[in-house]
């Protein structure tokens, strides 16, 4: 379980995130909607350590994990999939795997991979950066598949893929929610991360606008204001 | 053939020392994006520590070696990575070059201090008894030292494609942040690299010290040779730059062979390396080394709003130093006038450092070169200012031909080009009737008008108070806005039209000018000059105090002028003369990320915990950016497809 308790986050001395709350509960799928420089990213990179915030406290587990350096943080099961593409570009897919798995045994990463992305078990020697913008998302969403994660952040999974790559992921994203992993989601394509949000939280230039289940939001004046016409367009 | 085939031998060896240590730069280069000027100082006060225990205390030969090579250079690793690296995180390129600068100085002065400058002789390690091998005798001493040095390359490409770590390592070289969200410390993958690359440096000192003899210097410059070595491999590719390694060195023993006869041939074998690295760069397509110096940051200057002459300073300052004859003896008015032209020469720099974010590694020889071209205009019969101002012009071109070539490619190209091209022409053009000539002397007349050391001091100070003058306007006009501007995004003042690299070639000339002048006037003020008084390395202690008095501004250079020349003439203390290096490199290293240095200390109290804020927000921003790209490839390559 992930937890913010009135978390204040930025960049230098510009604030993003201003006394954020928020719950991610065990086995939940939580989407996370707002306009452009909401504090979408931030927030998930707040919660993954890549910022570290300026008051509040991020819970993980039960634990204070604020102050903790990030690399310890995804040992704990946090696993922050950044927006782009996180993948080692210059490294051979297999490397990719290989490093995502530590402590794992490769063969067994590659098993969890080409299970999920059959696709993959070609391109297991070519580096990653050559393949294409799906194939290298598959790759990246593979770390979310391994056990030990327990927790997912994920930041804009389906930025520039085509329409039935998109399918692909989602499909993951399902297997994920099915196997009880805990999902923040940011996504751009709002209708379709609401089919499988249990709740939703709106961020409105830092702060929570709006939490609530997926049904209660989709006729807020809120949800028009902030998301509905991005959402539509 | 036959005849050449020793010389072949001896460049193997050296070859071999010059491949360990380019290995070592490419290996802290690659994995932390800092490019490490005082690899080989890192080297040379390693060997001096083996010194201390084999020599100095006794100690048996291996055990020495292990404490040196295996106990101070890891520890050397950590300070560097943990202490200096990290507090200057996301600073910027130059500000890298810079602190590696002062480390370099820093470890030079320390080694002075320690056992003075003397030069020591190490006895061999291994048997030097000869085996015929074909047609050619090879020591005992070139077999296990090139054996060495191959085991070690092979034990790296080993470490890099088959250990963990080694994944590792180059993971974080491709993504330094993914690094960390899969459960790896980067930071302690960085770390190791420091300590192999300081471990690799010692090394290579520590088995060549027998052959190269121990000294302040001659292992400081090996990184200038390992520079060549790793521009082959373009910064990133080990092997390459190994093999790169071993044919300069037998390219240089060749050299050596085929100039022998040429007395003023001579100092070309040991510029080969820069020869080397200037067609490299006058060859490589400008994409060549994007993978490489990619990742350089532009931080900006810092300097917000519109730009003001200091009109009311340099007025203050110059009625100060109007009235000093009147107060010094003869003896001290020397040093002032030493002390004034060498404000114009670092006026001239701050236009490089403080302005435009480029490190010049050899204004000293600008200095040097036109006093030489000064004194050769003089003797041809010409009036004295059109001389002085004829031979700081003839900087001009020089100063273009090595900044056209390399600053197509980076800012850091030309700090390593001014660096190779002020040894290269110490070495080479100093010697010939073109500077100095075979007797190493220069004769530089005052003009008979202001022979006086009254009348002299006068006109150095009003040429200055003009050179600065130069210096303000071009700071605060269209030019330096223009500079301000490349210093900040290159990428966005192309998008406007502006050509960054001829702005930027421009301002490199005119501050060898301006340097030049002052060279000229510091040649007229002692009338007999030898090459020993514009020593290239000079340029590289230049920049550190530059840096630590504040090159931004005027009073930067006033301080820096007081600091350097004018403080130890006046207090006279043998210890203050000895530990000035050493407070020099380590207040660069200290100032290397604060704008304007000790006198912007002064003017305004730098708030050290928003600096540090500063640093993890600009750790932050360079990941926001590295994210931004890769979107933008990213989407890139799905529209191609």
């Amino acid at each position: 379980m992930l937890e913010f308790r009135g978390v204040s986050a930025g960049y230098g001395t510009v604030p993003v995130l201003r006394g954020v709350d928020l719950r991610v509960p065990s086995g939940a799928t939580v989407a996370l909607l707002g306009a452009n420089g909401a504090g979408k990213t931030t927030l998930l990179r707040t919660a993954a350590g890549l910022i570290r915030p300026t008051g509040g406290e991020v819970i993980f587990d039960g634990q204070r994990v604020d102050h903790e350096p990030y690399h310890l943080r995804a040992r704990r099961g946090l696993c922050l999939l950044p927006e782009g593409r996180g993948i080692f570009r210059d490294l051979t897919v297999r490397d990719n795997l290989t490093m995502f798995g530590a402590g794992l045994k490769t063969s067994d990463v590659v098993k969890i991979a080409v299970d999920a992305f059959p696709i993959l078990e070609e391109k297991l020697n070519v580096p990653a950066g050559s393949l294409s913008g799906g194939q290298q998302q598959m790759v990246s969403v593979v770390r979310a598949l391994l056990p030990g994660t327990s927790v997912v952040l994920a930041d804009e999974l389906s930025v520039g893929l085509a329409p039935v790559v998109v399918d692909e992921i989602f499909d993951v994203v399902l297997r994920l929610k099915a196997s009880g992993r805990s999902l923040l989601i940011v996504e751009q394509y709002v209708d379709r991360v609401l089919q499988v949000a249990d709740y939703v939280y709106i961020l409105h230039k830092g702060r929570v606008a709006f939490v609530g289940e997926p049904e209660q939001c989709l006729h807020t004046e809120i949800f028009d204001q902030y998301v509905g016409a991005a959402a539509h367009s | 053939m036959r005849a050449y085939l020793p010389f072949i031998v001896i460049g193997v060896f050296t070859g071999s020392l010059y491949a360990l240590a380019a290995a070592g730069l490419v290996l802290t280069y690659k994995t932390s994006g800092v490019f490490n000027f005082a690899h080989g100082a890192v080297g040379m006060f390693s060997a001096y520590v083996f010194f201390h225990f084999h020599v100095s205390w006794g100690w048996p030969t291996l055990p020495s070696i292990l404490i040196a090579v295996l106990g101070f250079a890891p520890l050397m690793g950590i300070l560097l990575d943990r202490g200096l690296l990290r507090w200057l995180e996301g600073a910027g390129a130059v500000a890298y070059i810079v602190a590696t600068l002062g480390l370099l100085v820093l470890l030079q002065g320390l080694a002075v201090v320690w056992k003075t400058g003397e030069r020591f002789t190490i006895a061999p390690y291994f048997p030097l008894d000869k085996h015929r091998i074909g047609d050619v005798f090879v020591t005992t001493e070139q077999l296990l030292v090139v054996g060495i040095v191959l085991a070690v390359g092979l034990a790296l490409v080993a470490f890099f494609r088959f250990t963990t770590l080694g994944l590792k390592t180059r993971a974080v070289v491709t993504n330094r942040e993914l690094t960390g969200l899969v459960g790896t410390n980067s930071g302690a993958v960085t770390t190791g690299s420091w300590i192999l690359g300081c471990v690799i440096a010692a090394l290579s000192a520590v088995l060549f010290v027998p052959t190269l003899g121990l000294d302040p210097v001659n292992l400081t410059l090996l990184v200038l040779t390992a520079v060549a070595a790793a521009t082959a491999g373009r910064l990133t590719n080990l092997p390459v730059t190994m093999v790169a390694g071993f044919a300069l060195g037998v390219a240089q023993s060749l050299t050596t062979k085929a100039v022998a006869p040429h007395l003023g041939l001579l100092g070309i074998p040991s510029s080969l390396p820069f020869i080397v690295l200037f067609l490299i760069m006058v060859f490589s397509p400008k994409r060549a080394f994007k993978t490489a110096t990619g990742g350089e940051e532009k931080t900006g200057t810092g300097v917000v709003g519109p730009e003001k002459i200091r009109l009311g300073s340099i007025a203050v300052v110059t009625a100060g130093a109007v009235f000093l004859p009147a107060v010094l003896k003869e003896f001290q008015l020397v040093t002032a006038t030493h002390t004034v032209a060498m404000v114009l020469i670092f006026a001239s720099l701050s236009l490089l450092v403080g302005l435009g974010r480029e490190i010049s590694l050899c204004h000293a020889i600008f200095a040097g070169f036109a006093a030489t071209t000064l004194s050769h205009f003089l003797s041809a019969g010409v009036p004295y200012l059109p001389a002085l101002i004829l031979a700081a012009l003839v900087m001009v071109p020089v100063a273009a031909l090595v900044a056209i070539p390399s600053l197509r490619l980076s800012g850091l190209f030309l700090a390593l080009a001014t660096f190779g091209f002020g040894k290269m022409v110490q070495d080479i053009l100093f010697p010939t009737s073109l500077a100095f000539g075979r007797s190493g002397v220069a004769a530089i007349p005052r003009p008979s008008l202001f022979h006086g050391p009254v009348a002299f001091y006068y006109l150095v100070l009003g040429m200055t108070v003009a050179g600065v003058l130069v210096v303000e306007v071009v700071r605060v006009g269209r030019l330096g806005r223009i500079l301000r501007a490349v210093a900040d995004s290159p990428t966005a003042i192309q998008s406007l039209g502006v050509n960054p690299t001829a702005s930027r070639v421009f301002v490199f000339c005119l501050s060898a000018f301006l340097a030049g002048l002052g060279g000229g006037l510091i040649g007229s003020l002692f009338q007999n000059i030898n090459p020993s008084s514009f020593e290239f390395s000079q340029s590289l202690l230049w920049v550190t105090v530059l840096v630590a008095a504040g090159a931004r501004t005027f009073g930067g250079s006033v301080t820096a002028a007081v600091l350097l020349i004018a403080a130890p003439a006046f207090i006279r203390s043998e210890t203050i003369t000895l530990w000035q290096p050493v407070a020099f490199g380590l207040t660069a290293m200290i100032m290397a990320q604060l704008p304007n240095g000790l006198v912007g200390l002064v003017s305004r109290q730098p708030d050290w915990s928003r600096l540090a804020a500063q640093a993890r927000w600009r750790q932050d921003r360079r990941r926001a950016t590295e994210r931004y790209v890769n979107v933008v490839l990213a989407q890139a390559g799905t529209a191609e497809r």
